[in-house]
């Protein structure tokens, strides 16, 4: 009889010991899911948020008085726009910073109408990220303008609008914002510059921080001794608010899951354990039997590391689905993630099916050396 | 076909040492039918087991057709086991979860069972009047008919010896004699057979009886 045909038959008869070994392995496999899937959400969360909140770091001249900067916005001193390329030189997986764009931002007044004049320069991200632009792409010879603006120039998408001595087409339909971009004037970097009689200068680089660290941990600190290695020149301000408060949930779940995982596996490892020395304990005499019938310690052991095996496999199937569909099911009412968030993630479900029968396996392993190990005689002798 | 010279076995009991088997001596000759008699803790199921090559004794040695027993590795004394040698106990010791057929097929050597070890077994089930049940499980079947089951895997692979430990001790006299009948067969076969027990159903097939009280062997 084979061993497959021998572990389904005992299974199909001690079915409360199979089941409840099955449960535990598959809680522990549907918590690891749902922990993972997750985090990964919350990643993605946290990395939409970010995105949408804007850049949160802000280096500008190191000359700039922060009072004046404040008040105005922007600063009125400038620096080279070569700083922008040093600095982009150094973007890696090992910085704390991304999504660089130099600007500079200057009032500008047009026929009558004091306006903000804003240059932007193309993004540079770390190289094979494959991250997306966070601006917005601003074709040659074009513009956005704000709504206000819109309103008071009498202008519309596809106008044309004079800067200057400069002639541009207007690339957007302003839409008001309530915020300052209304009276905001969007050009390439090169075009503002030559509007203002600034060519090779910026007054602002924007960034994002990407160590999602929370106030009391000090990021600042960390992003000011690292940028100021690079850039000595510029002084980095930090917007802080909502990413704090993402930092603060992140740190909380991986708090939560650093004590839950562990927990689950070692909770999960005694259960089928004690369940598989309970059924070592049912089976001594078969045990002494097989013996007795010259069967091997390899075939002995084989039998309860191979039903634990198959019981793993069985419950990494069950525990991933089950597990996917708790989060999808009830993870954005019980968690801080939106359901576009959550994305279902078949790489993982594939090495849960491969490491769950290892992990069963490995629990049962000392109750099946207790079955190898069993001196036969003492069962057969106990008539 | 077995010979045991001067064999002890000892065990730990309570923390005081006990003999179950001292300086055993005797020879069984392939062929034949011994019965070893003796009352309860003298040491039949002991010398059994140290007969079939399942309990290393203290000291003394235990030859098989001319090997020494325990100076095999397990694995040889486990395959000596499978191909020549056949158990038959009280408690009957079946696997509760596989039928009588699968019950019968567990002594199969090998990983794999050949068309010719599910016939033989097959045969077996209709010689011991099981083949109706061959579906059923262990628990199904009553006393009598289990031990004709352990009787049937015992006989599977055509072993040399059949080392039967009281085989007819839960049965009432009408399957007791059926048993014996079995092993009695086997025995006129050619098979070698040494049935321990504290009765005397075996007495009339036996060749020979021999005497154990404390582990000693009293009469031969």
């Amino acid at each position: 009889m084979s061993i497959w045909s021998h572990i389904f038959r005992e299974i199909g008869f001690r079915k409360i010991n199979a089941l409840f070994s099955l449960l535990g392995l598959t809680l522990a496999v549907t918590v690891v899911v749902a922990s993972q899937l997750l985090a990964e959400a919350d990643e993605r969360e946290t990395r939409r948020v970010t995105r949408d909140m804007g850049f949160n770091l802000r280096l500008i001249p190191a000359e700039t008085d922060l009072g004046q900067f404040y008040r105005d916005g922007f600063s009125r001193h400038a620096m080279d726009s070569a700083m922008l390329d040093r600095l982009a030189t150094h973007l890696t997986n090992n910085v704390s910073f991304n999504h660089l764009v130099g600007s500079l931002r200057r009032e500008y007044t047009i026929n009558g109408q004091d306006i903000l004049l804003v240059g932007l320069s193309e993004t540079y991200v770390v190289p094979g990220q494959g991250k997306k632009s966070m601006g917005f792409d601003i074709k040659k010879n074009t513009i956005h303008i704000g709504s206000e603006i819109a309103r008071m120039q009498e202008k519309k998408r596809d106008d044309t609008m004079h800067v200057g001595v400069r002639q541009f087409t207007v690339a957007n339909d302003p839409i008001e914002t309530g915020t300052p971009d209304d009276i905001t004037i969007f050009a390439r970097l090169e075009d503002a510059q030559a509007v203002l009689g600034l060519a090779g200068k910026i007054n602002e680089i924007e960034a994002i921080d990407c160590l999602c660290l929370t106030a009391d941990q000090d990021p600042l600190a960390i992003l000011r001794k690292e940028i100021g290695g690079i850039l000595p020149e510029v002084q980095v301000v930090q917007k802080r608010t909502l990413a704090d408060a993402r930092a603060k949930q992140r740190q909380t779940r991986e708090k939560v899951n650093q004590f839950v995982l562990p927990s689950v596996m070692v909770a999960s490892v005694v259960w089928v354990a004690l369940l598989a020395v309970l059924n070592v304990r049912d089976r001594r005499q078969e045990i002494g039997v097989l013996r007795a019938l010259g069967k091997g310690g390899g075939r002995i052991a084989g039998l309860f590391l191979g039903k634990a095996a198959l019981l793993g496999l069985a419950a990494a199937t069950v525990g991933a689905v089950l597990g996917t569909w708790a989060v999808l099911e009830f993870g954005p009412s019980l968690f801080p993630v939106t359901k576009k968030a959550i994305q279902a993630n078949p790489t993982l479900a594939w090495q849960l099916v491969v490491a769950t029968p290892v992990f069963a396996a490995f629990a049962s392993f000392i109750p099946a050396m207790l079955a190898v190990s069993h001196d036969p005689a003492e069962t057969l002798r106990e008539d | 076909m077995i010979r045991c010279d001067e064999v002890t076995k000892k065990f730990r009991k309570n923390g005081s040492e006990v003999t179950s088997l001292d300086r055993f001596s005797a020879e069984v000759v392939e062929g034949e039918f011994v019965a070893v008699h003796g009352p309860s803790g003298s040491g039949k199921t002991t010398l059994l087991l140290t007969l079939g090559g399942m309990q290393r004794p203290s000291a003394g040695t235990v030859q098989f057709g001319g090997r020494n027993l325990y100076a095999l590795s397990p694995a040889d004394r486990a395959r000596l086991r499978s191909s020549e040698i056949g158990f038959v106990f009280q408690m009957f010791h079946l696997v509760p979860y596989l039928d009588l057929l699968g019950n019968v097929l567990l002594a199969a050597p090998g990983k794999k069972l050949g068309q010719a070890q599910r016939q033989r077994a097959a045969a077996l089930l209709d010689e011991l009047g099981l083949a109706k049940r061959a579906t059923h499980r262990p628990g199904e079947l009553s006393a009598g008919e289990r031990q004709r089951l352990a009787v049937a895997r015992a006989l599977l692979n055509r072993p040399k010896l059949i080392l039967a430990d009281e085989p007819t001790g839960n049965l009432d006299p009408e399957n007791a004699a059926e048993v014996i009948r079995h092993l009695a067969e086997f025995h006129r076969a050619g098979g070698t057979v040494v049935l321990v027990t504290h009765g005397s159903a075996a007495d009339t097939q036996a060749d020979r009886i021999l005497r154990l009280e404390q582990g000693r062997l009293l009469a031969n």
